[in-house]
């Protein structure tokens, strides 16, 4: 049991904005009231929900790729040092299991979602979720590739391309659908890509990148998946591709959906030289259709390491640094590259990601439409957020660092025209309650009686990045786990995941397919039950 | 060999090339075998290299590898030609004269493949579950394997800290070995070492490594009596479901025990900082 008291309370999802109140914890949730227990006097702090993170990698084949290479930022980072309850670890640019979980709670972040997982290794992604302490998880597998998938759509069989995404979900122990680059991965499996929505897919007839888009979409709905299809657009990072994307949004019209890393793709020009941020049109989208999120993937200056499904970007990534390259390929489902990364004040490119990241959080009116988001590790670590903070609340800093950009930016960009700067109220929706609300985590970023006592208490600071970078308290669950820097608990946290309803006949459907295509038993394919650890089974709402 | 939508006839639509110093059985499998000469291995993947950007070789440099220049451009062809290329590479490359930079030649030759298909190379695995190993030392210490602890976090060097290395020079006072033999593979100064100290083994048979240690625990056999994961070389994990009952207990029961006793023992680490921001 646990009372605060004194501080400033933002809970956005309930209307508090600023108010002292107290706040009552009781088994781990908020309370009405509670007899006894430890109080904390948090007057002068400010008090938020547990930090969200809608959209990140932090465990499973891809990231633990691009830990093997990178040895040489392992040696230079910060180390966790072992105790008798405490595991080691290291940090930088792809840490480490444990060392993610204490990085994210260090700064109050207390649930995430791992936003690209393929059903073939979605038992090694778990064992490592597994691994990360104290924060909750939550899990998207990937779909807009896969070639069971692709050849129901393309012969019109929509009931059973649903069947199958609910199975695959359930196999997986998924929590939601990631569509990455839809249909590109897969012509990436001959060396091709997928950049025309409306063209077919290398190796299809007719089907084309929007059918992908605009069916998954209706399937996630129509099974009532708590969390919309979370896309990575087609064309990601190329100069132009603001087309592409506009064209994507409109394929998605009277759906739900969840834009990942909005950041990459909002970009005009033809080329390198000419590329231009276009992201007043993007942002006037989603301010005119408020059925469609979208998190920022903003970028950071300085070094990290790049890993996505993108495969075929990737390569590209690869041509145009010289620098390492890996890359997997994941039989009839996905694949990944990885390629280290050194974004650069004076590169023209970087700063012009630099400025869109920061333009799409201030265009976008609506703090429950954009949240904070780096696309860790692909636009910056995830432990630099309250950099972006800073950013987002202190407008003179923004213009501070507009000066280190290179003069060919004037007129690429709209940042500096820009002078909004976001409220604590605001910070703590797009940090919290907005990605809590689109993850459809209604008892997360929440700080109502009976939701998860996920807290974050900061000692008000006039440094901005200061202050987020080090609470004085994160409580999870209920407990203390951080106090003044300390790392004071590690429990562990709770994987969500949902059971959508398919037929029965599913599993019949699927075996002959999938012992024709696949390198592994039909019976060793979905993840087992037993494997998860702390599963919390979420409920599916679907479309009748 | 499973079928595909792409390749429907399995096997037949496959094209495999096996590059050894010696025929061994795995070339009656393959369609083409090329027999390079020991220790050429650095050179050929150079000269393929050179002739897939239709970069000049001098016939002398291209007839030391012990393969023609007519079955290299065959070669190239083939590579090029097809529409998904995969390489795999073993010890005959990675612990012969040129050792890592046989692997990063093969490596680098595969990522240039990619500028006229797709390519792809993997390391073929030892036996057991090496790559499960290699997988979980990653996810909880950023490196595969040559970790040291003994500053409370990890740190690697192989050469330094891999476990010959450490036994060779004496560097370790105690020695637990779980599902490996290193009494039958290690030069003789590290088998000593590991006599000379006390060593455990868990194993379900018993081994040299066995016979030399001080305690013998025997375990039930992982995917037999008990359960698990085990890692392809691709890196897929597949779940391991015991068929048979075992009057053994499995690996991961005894390290738990041998760690619920130690932490009952004193702490052997200092109370100190919880961490540190730079390593250097
Ligand atoms: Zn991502």
């Amino acid at each position: 049991m646990l009372r605060i008291t004194g501080g400033k309370i933002f809970d956005p999802a309930n209307g508090i904005d600023g108010e002292v109140r107290e706040l009552c914890v009781s088994d781990g949730k908020f309370a009405a009231s509670v007899d006894g227990g430890r109080t904390i006097d948090a007057a002068g702090m400010i008090v938020f929900p547990g930090g969200v993170d809608v959209h990140t990698h932090v465990a499973g084949g891809a990231i633990n790729f691009a830990r093997a290479m990178t040895p040489e930022d392992h040696r230079r980072t910060q180390a966790f040092i072992r105790s008798q309850s405490r595991r080691s670890g290291l940090g930088g640019m792809a840490p480490t299991t444990f060392a993610t979980g204490y990085l994210y709670a260090g700064m109050g972040w207390t649930t995430v979602n791992e936003a690209a997982v393929p059903v073939l290794s979605a038992r090694h992604t778990h064992e490592e979720l597994g691994d990360i302490p104290i924060v909750d998880k939550a899990t998207c597998v990937l779909m807009a590739n896969n070639e069971i998938v692709l050849d129901l759509l393309e012969n019109g069989e929509y009931e059973r391309a649903k069947n199958v995404v609910a199975w695959y979900i359930w196999a997986a122990k998924s929590y939601g659908v990631k569509a990455v680059n839809p249909g590109g991965v897969a012509a990436w499996k001959w060396g091709k890509d997928a950049k025309q929505l409306t063209s077919a897919i290398e190796g299809y007839s007719k089907l084309t990148p929007g059918d992908i888009v605009t069916q998954l979409a209706m399937i996630c709905d129509d099974l009532g998946l708590p969390h919309p299809m979370h896309l990575h657009c087609n064309n990601l990072g190329a100069p132009g591709n603001i087309s592409t994307t506009l064209d994507t949004l409109q394929h998605l019209e009277g759906h739900r959906a969840h834009i990942a890393h909005s950041q990459y793709h909002a970009y005009g020009g033809d080329d390198w030289d000419e590329m231009r941020s276009e992201t007043v049109q993007l942002a006037e989208y989603f301010n005119t259709h408020p059925n469609i999120t979208t998190d920022a993937g903003a970028v950071l200056f300085g070094d990290t390491v790049t890993i996505t499904a993108d495969g075929p970007w990737q390569h590209l990534l690869y041509k145009l640094t010289g620098r390492k390259w890996g890359n997997l390929d994941i039989e009839n489902e996905t694949g990944c590259g990885i390629v280290p990364y050194t974004y650069r004040p004076s590169n023209l490119v970087n700063a012009i990601q630099w400025a869109v990241g920061l333009e799409l959080l201030l265009l976008i009116k609506n703090p429950w439409q954009v949240f904070l988001s780096t696309d860790h590790p692909n636009g910056g670590c995830f432990w630099r957020y309250p950099e972006i903070i800073q950013l987002l609340m202190c407008a003179d800093f923004r213009n501070e660092c507009l000066t280190k950009l290179p003069d060919k930016i004037k007129g690429r960009i709209t940042l500096p025209e820009l002078d909004r700067e976001y409220t604590l109220y605001e910070i703590a929706t797009a940090m919290s309650a907005g990605p809590a609300r689109a993850l459809g985590l209604h008892q997360k970023g929440n700080l109502g009686v009976g939701c998860d006592a996920d807290i974050v208490i900061y000692e008000e600071d006039d440094d901005v990045a200061r202050m987020f970078s080090h609470p004085r308290y994160v409580i999870k669950g209920g407990e203390i786990v951080i106090e003044d820097g300390d790392i004071r608990a590690t429990p562990d946290g709770q994987e969500f995941i949902v059971k959508p309803s398919y037929d029965p006949g599913t599993d019949e459907f699927l075996q002959p397919l999938f012992e024709d295509c696949y390198t592994m038993a039909f019976e060793n394919y979905p993840v087992e039950m037993e494997r998860m650890e702390n599963p919390d089974i979420r409920d599916c709402v679907p479309n009748s | 060999m499973p079928k595909s939508k792409f390749l429907p006839r399995g096997r037949k639509d496959r094209t495999a090339v096996l590059v050894d110093i010696r025929p061994t059985k795995s070339a009656k499998a393959c369609d083409i075998f090329l027999q390079v000469r020991p220790g050429k291995d650095f050179e050929l993947i150079t000269i393929l290299r050179a002739l897939i950007k239709d970069q000049k070789v001098s016939e002398e440099a291209v007839a030391e590898t012990g393969v023609s220049l007519e079955q290299c451009n065959d070669l190239v062809d083939r590579m090029k030609k097809a529409k998904f290329g995969c390489m795999f590479f073993g010890m005959g490359l990675s612990m012969t004269r040129g050792k890592h930079m046989n692997s990063a030649a093969l490596l680098t030759l595969a990522t240039e493949m990619n500028a006229f298909t797709k390519f792809v190379a993997m390391p073929m695995r030892g036996h057991g579950n090496v790559t499960g190993a290699d997988v979980v030392m990653r996810w909880q210490t950023g490196y595969p394997f040559g970790i040291t602890f003994n500053r409370g976090y990890p740190r690697y060097n192989p050469g330094e800290f891999s476990t010959v290395d450490v036994l060779v020079r004496g560097d370790t006072d105690a020695a637990f070995i779980i599902g490996a033999d290193p009494g039958a593979t290690m030069p003789q100064p590290a088998i000593d070492h590991l006599a000379r100290i006390p060593t455990i083994v868990l194993d379900p048979h018993i081994t040299h490594t066995s016979k030399l240690s001080r305690v013998h625990i025997t375990t039930s056999v992982a995917g037999i009596s008990a359960p698990g994961t085990a890692y392809r070389m691709d890196e897929i994990p597949l779940p391991l479901k015991p068929a048979l009952k075992s009057p053994y207990p499995t690996d991961e029961e005894v390290v738990r025990r041998i760690k619920d006793a130690i932490a009952k023992k004193r702490f052997w680490m200092p109370e100190g900082e919880q961490m540190i921001t730079a390593q250097i």
